[in-house]
């Protein structure tokens, strides 16, 4: 269980987060909403540590992830895809998904390494699974993104905007990657701006406006035209998304 | 024959020379290198009160004449420390800690030169600060380092001519006896200077082939 309380983050004057309570159980799956700066993608980076919290307190099954050895506990359990992907450049495909399986699992090499091919294979790259990043699409890239962080056998997986940074094709692509793991009990907590998206495969919807969390309800809830859309900030919010 | 000729002789003389320059700028390069790797992690680790002393001393060096640095060790050292100290000895301790120095600027550029968000992906997977060195932020650094190292250690070898002045039998110090016996200066000077270009090529064209297999990923930010 993912376990966020009263989480108050600060950049300087700004208040980026402003007392956020949220819970994520086991097999659930969170879409967090909310426009650009409202303070989602730096919720996410506050679960996997790497903001220090200005207040409030989170745990990943009971591990504080503000005291250093239980973050790595926290992270050990949790893995996290990133909007702008992040592999390593001077690795391959292969070598991207099986490092911290190698360094952290402790896994032996041609073990993780074979995973790591299978795990390509299931998103369709087993032939890219030996090029470069740079060699690759963004749509593939990410999908070798997503590999890196179930290659770590995660009981949380943390998506921040992954598809912001693709063109609408490789986002299907990429989506439906996500839908199938959403549709296996993989728990996610996941920032997104695809609103139909997150209608599809969410569990439930997490509204953020100006750091501070809105609601919290079911994704049938959220869209229905007596729950989250009563809210004026969220109906004027999915009217200007053109993809509901 | 005329004391002044030239002699078979004089060629195996220019060789030894060529055999110490290149002795105490490989010698310096791994003890210089060593060192100024140390004073970088130092950096990394951010280790209290130690990292500030390795920028001082960087600071400190590559900012004072390698010449002046070597007059120092070669005739201050010894009257400090009570101690005698042969010419390579000094010429061993200035020309290293003048490599430190200038490594330790191009390593600590370059692992600033990787990204941030390298780093704090690789945190994020569970790494060690260490292993995030090892396997994400070296790789990369030495990428980025390897154009400006082939300039430091080409630029390192022409810097051993100075220790001809405190008397080291190196190139240069054979050019000099080989000048003054001969007394032709043009053929004497066009040999070492061609024997010292001949090696900073070599040096260039080693670095080169390593740049090539470490940019094996091809082009991606930055790294192309």
């Amino acid at each position: 269980m993912i376990q966020i309380e009263k989480v108050v983050k600060r950049f300087g004057a700004s208040t980026v987060l402003d007392g956020v309570d949220l819970v994520v159980q086991p097999g659930e799956v969170v879409a967090i909403l909310g426009a650009s700066g409202s303070g989602k993608s730096t919720l996410v980076r506050c679960v996997n540590g790497l903001e220090q919290l200005d207040g409030g307190r989170i745990t990943v099954d009971g591990h504080d992830v503000s005291d250093a050895r239980q973050l790595r506990a926290a992270r050990r359990i949790s893995a996290t895809v990133f909007q702008l992907f992040n592999l390593y450049p001077h690795m391959t495909a292969v070598q991207n998904v099986a490092l911290a399986p190698v360094e952290v699992l402790k896994l032996p090499r041609r073990q993780a390494e074979q995973d790591a091919r299978a795990l390509l294979a299931s998103v369709g790259l087993a032939e890219r699974a030996d090029a470069f990043p740079a060699q690759l699409s963004g749509g593939q890239r990410q999908r070798v993104g997503i590999c890196r962080a179930l290659a770590m056998q995660p009981r949380y997986l943390l998506l921040d905007e992954v598809t912001s940074a693709l063109d609408p094709e490789m986002t299907a692509d990429v989506l439906a990657i996500l839908a199938r793991l959403a549709a296996q009990g993989t728990t996610m907590m996941f920032v997104t701006h695809e609103i139909a998206f997150a209608r599809q495969i969410a569990s439930r919807i997490v509204f953020l406006d100006q750091g501070r969390l809105l609601v919290d309800l079911p994704t049938a809830a959220f869209f229905a035209p007596d729950g989250g859309l009563a809210l004026p900030r969220i109906a004027q919010f999915l009217s200007k998304m053109t993809t509901v | 024959m005329r004391y002044t000729d030239f002699t078979p002789y004089d060629l195996v003389l220019l060789l030894q020379g060529l055999g110490v320059s290149v002795g105490l700028f490989v010698a310096t390069t791994l003890l210089g290198g060593a060192i100024g790797l140390t004073w970088a992690l130092l950096r990394y680790y951010r280790v209290p009160v130690l990292a500030h002393v390795a920028a001082a001393l960087a600071e400190l060096l590559k900012n004072s004449p390698v010449l002046v640095q070597l007059f120092l060790v070669f005739f201050g050292l010894p009257v400090l420390l009570q101690t005698d100290l042969t010419p390579v000895q000094a010429a061993l301790i200035t020309l290293s800690g003048n490599t430190a120095a200038f490594l330790y600027v191009i390593a600590v550029s370059s692992i600033e030169a990787v990204g941030r968000e390298q780093l704090e992906t690789a945190r994020v997977f569970g790494l060690t600060r260490w292993q995030v060195l090892r396997h994400v932020v070296a790789p990369q650094a030495a990428a980025f380092a390897l154009g400006p190292l082939t300039g430091l250690l080409v630029n390192q070898l022409q810097v051993t001519s100075l220790v001809a002045v405190v008397g080291v039998l190196d190139l240069t110090k054979m050019g000099v006896i080989l000048n003054l016996r001969t007394l032709k200066p043009f053929i004497v000077w066009t040999v070492v200077g061609v024997l010292y270009y001949l090696m900073a090529k070599l040096i260039a064209r080693l670095c080169g082939a390593l740049e090539t297999r470490l940019r094996a990923h091809g082009t991606s930010k930055g790294m192309a």
